[in-house]
């Protein structure tokens, strides 16, 4: 049409009823929706969301991959781990105090006593130091740093494992992460392991497993757990009640 | 029965009288027919009045035929719209959604009808049928084929537009009896476009009757027959250029669509409408778009004339001389033809289901008799070979219309004035004093002196 003068009169509506005729012809842009589905990146897992299990328990294990993953470093999280025993951040750490503060643990649905979080500052870092040194400060190596970390304190102290991120450089979540996956590498101290396997449990069989447990290790882990391991002690034997948690029933 | 009786109380006044106005008309059309078999005089009577009989048979035959014409038209302006918009458009009630405006239909019928307060009850019910009506009456003069028109008027073309602007008439009522400041506009609006329009249309025809020195519509398509160079449309583009710019904005179509412009006074007249008041505007709309491309067609394209000679085929086949053989080929021929078309695709594919090849079978069987079937008729009788192609070129310009109401924008109403009085009139003039000028000096025209 471009050879025409552009002063023709009717000459714009007849390009435009000729875009609408090419249009016609075209393939049409409408998805059936029902029929055909949206094609999302294969890795898509829908709206971030905390999920509880059928006992109340958080799903959330703090495993901090979905973290890792998030391009844009936009997933936060903060509290501790799903046997309540260990406390765990991610995000810079200016923020971590704000996190804290009473109402932000209960929007996330958490108690975190700073208690908990008292002794994990304090120890003596000349020995990761050494064992830094000896592997020549290099993340790879993550997993002998780890090991001789665990050889010089018995476990792996969350200060020790922070000051392995920040001068290695590699993210405490995958630290954390490369830690939680072997067997041998403890976060807490090997007479605490003792000690754990009494916690109050909303499973009535598991409960009643770790009684027994309990009732079985008690001459040498009474005295670091007092409420829970006099519970245990007490037992089923005298029928002591115990505070009901929800969708336990009672004949 | 307690269902019946419930519709029944369910029914308005006007619905009860228009049900049993139906229930009579059948009974007396039953009657009628009986007494046609059983004494030969009625049959003479009628004959005798047969132009009362015509019409009132034509006038009937457009009513029914009225809203099935305006839901295809609506099902082809929604699906041909969504396509030039890159959409799919209607898929889900019916083949490709085919039956959707059919739901629409029904769904009006079924909505509260509602008359605001303050409004003039008795105008405000009759102005839908005034518009409805004078759609439908247009449609009375138009050939669709040889032979089937409703009435061959000597005034025809006259009839056609005073008819045609009776519309304007309904539009006002509508528009007045609202109650509402949108209505009224709209209203306004359609009276001045209309009226405006009115004249370069009847104008744009002046011409064309110069040349076919009649004015009934049957007669000057039966003068465009033969080669389609006969056609009016080459030997008048100018008043067919105008006729058809002008009969859009008569037809309220856009892009001269002021009276409804949905964007800006809501819906025009039809604003305060609900239910099947607003169903019969609508109608009334898509039937016009009908009446008025038919219109089109027969002027200045041939109407139900074929665009060539189409070379005459005398079929040598009269069914009744087979004698029995007829019906044990009626029984067998299907059979046969469904499993033919069945084996090919049972064989090629090994896969296939034997009843899935057989429904395939099948549905070719039904496409090729049913093609068969029309080719016969097309053959053997004139009027299916002229509603043919009288449909073929009107729903041509049916989707013209369509498809400039997907392109278009809507003009401003002093453009839409501007237009009609500056160019459209003083268009239609030149075109009529050249093509006198041109009759005088050729004397070409059948109407010549």
């Amino acid at each position: 049409m471009s050879f025409l003068p552009g002063f023709l009169p009717g000459l714009g509506l007849v390009k435009g009823m000729a875009t609408t005729l090419k249009r016609f012809f075209e393939p049409k842009a409408t998805i059936r929706y029902p029929e055909v589905k949206p094609e999302g990146s294969p890795k898509f897992r829908g709206r971030l969301q905390l999920l509880y299990d059928e006992y109340g328990t958080l799903k959330c294990e703090t495993c901090f991959q979905c973290a890792q993953a998030c391009p844009i470093e936009c997933i936060d999280m903060g509290g501790v781990d799903t046997r309540g025993r260990y406390h765990v951040h991610w995000g810079p750490p200016e923020t971590y105090g704000e996190r804290r503060d009473e109402q932000a643990l209960r929007r996330s649905g958490r108690t975190v006593p700073d208690k908990v979080y008292e002794h994990f500052d304090g120890i003596d870092l000349t020995a990761v130091d050494a064992v830094l040194d000896e592997h020549d400060f290099d993340p790879k190596k993550l997993l002998p740093i780890l090991e001789g970390v665990q050889d010089a304190y018995g476990y792996l102290p969350v200060a020790a494992i922070k000051h392995i991120s920040f001068r290695t450089g590699a993210w405490y979540a995958f630290i954390y992460g490369a830690a939680s996956y072997y067997r041998h590498l403890r976060f807490v101290p090997p007479g605490d392991a003792v000690g754990s396997a009494a916690f109050d449990s909303a499973r009535p069989s598991e409960r009643r497993y770790v009684d027994v447990l309990a009732a079985a290790l008690s001459g040498q882990a009474a005295s670091q757990r007092g409420r829970d391991i006099d519970d245990a002690l007490a037992g089923p034997a005298q029928n002591k009640p115990r505070p009901k948690r929800g969708g336990d029933k009672v004949h | 029965m307690t269902v019946v009786a419930r519709t029944w109380q369910n029914l308005t006044l006007p619905g009860r009288i228009i049900f049993g106005l139906l229930v009579l008309g059948g009974l007396a059309t039953l009657a009628l027919a009986v007494l046609i078999v059983f004494s030969p005089q009625i049959l003479s009577i009628l004959q005798a009045n047969l132009p009362i009989v015509r019409f009132v048979v034509a006038a009937t035959l457009l009513l029914l035929l009225a809203p099935p014409t305006a839901f295809v038209i609506i099902y082809m302006e929604m699906k041909v719209i969504a396509l030039m918009n890159l959409r799919l458009g209607p898929d889900r009630v019916g083949p490709f959604g085919s039956l959707l405006s059919t739901v629409h239909g029904l769904k009006v019928l079924m909505k509260e009808d509602f008359t605001p307060t303050g409004a003039d009850a008795i105008v405000f019910t009759w102005a839908p049928v005034v518009v409805f009506l004078a759609t439908v009456m247009g449609a009375l003069v138009i050939p669709f084929a040889p032979g089937l028109f409703g009435q061959d008027m000597n005034i025809g073309l006259l009839y056609f537009f005073a008819v045609g602007g009776l519309t304007v008439v309904g539009l006002l009522m509508g528009g007045w009896s609202s109650f509402n400041k949108y209505s009224l506009l709209g209203g306004l609006r359609s009276a001045a476009a209309i009226i405006s329009y009115e004249i370069p249309l009847t104008l744009s025809v002046v011409g064309l009757l110069i040349l076919a020195g009649t004015m009934s519509v049957n007669q000057i398509v039966l003068n465009q027959a033969g080669w389609f160079t006969d056609w009016y449309v080459f030997q008048q583009p100018l008043g067919a250029l105008i006729f058809l710019i002008a009969v859009t904005a008569e037809a309220n179509r856009t892009p001269f669509d002021l009276t409804e412009a949905d964007s800006e006074i809501v819906a025009g007249f039809a604003t305060e409408y609900s239910g099947m008041r607003f169903g019969f505007f609508f109608f009334a709309e898509y039937i016009n778009l009908f009446v008025v491309s038919a219109i089109l067609v027969s002027l200045f394209f041939g109407g139900w004339n074929a665009p060539f000679p189409f070379p005459e085929i005398h079929l040598a086949l009269d069914p009744a001389s087979l004698g029995v053989l007829l019906l044990i080929l009626v029984a067998v021929v299907p059979l046969i033809g469904t499993l033919a078309l069945a084996a090919p695709f049972w064989i090629a594919k090994s896969s296939m289901p034997t009843w899935q090849a057989l429904v395939i079978g099948f549905v070719l069987f039904n496409l090729v008799a049913a093609v068969a079937v029309f080719g016969w008729l097309f053959i053997s009788f004139d009027f299916v070979a002229g509603l043919f192609w009288f449909l073929g070129k009107t729903y041509t310009f049916v989707f013209a219309f369509v498809w400039a109401r997907g392109t278009l924008p809507r003009v401003r109403i002093d453009q839409l004035m501007g237009f009609a009085w500056k160019w459209l009139l003083p268009a239609s003039l030149v075109n009529l004093f050249v093509t006198a000028a041109a009759v005088v000096v050729v004397g070409a025209g059948r109407g010549a002196p």
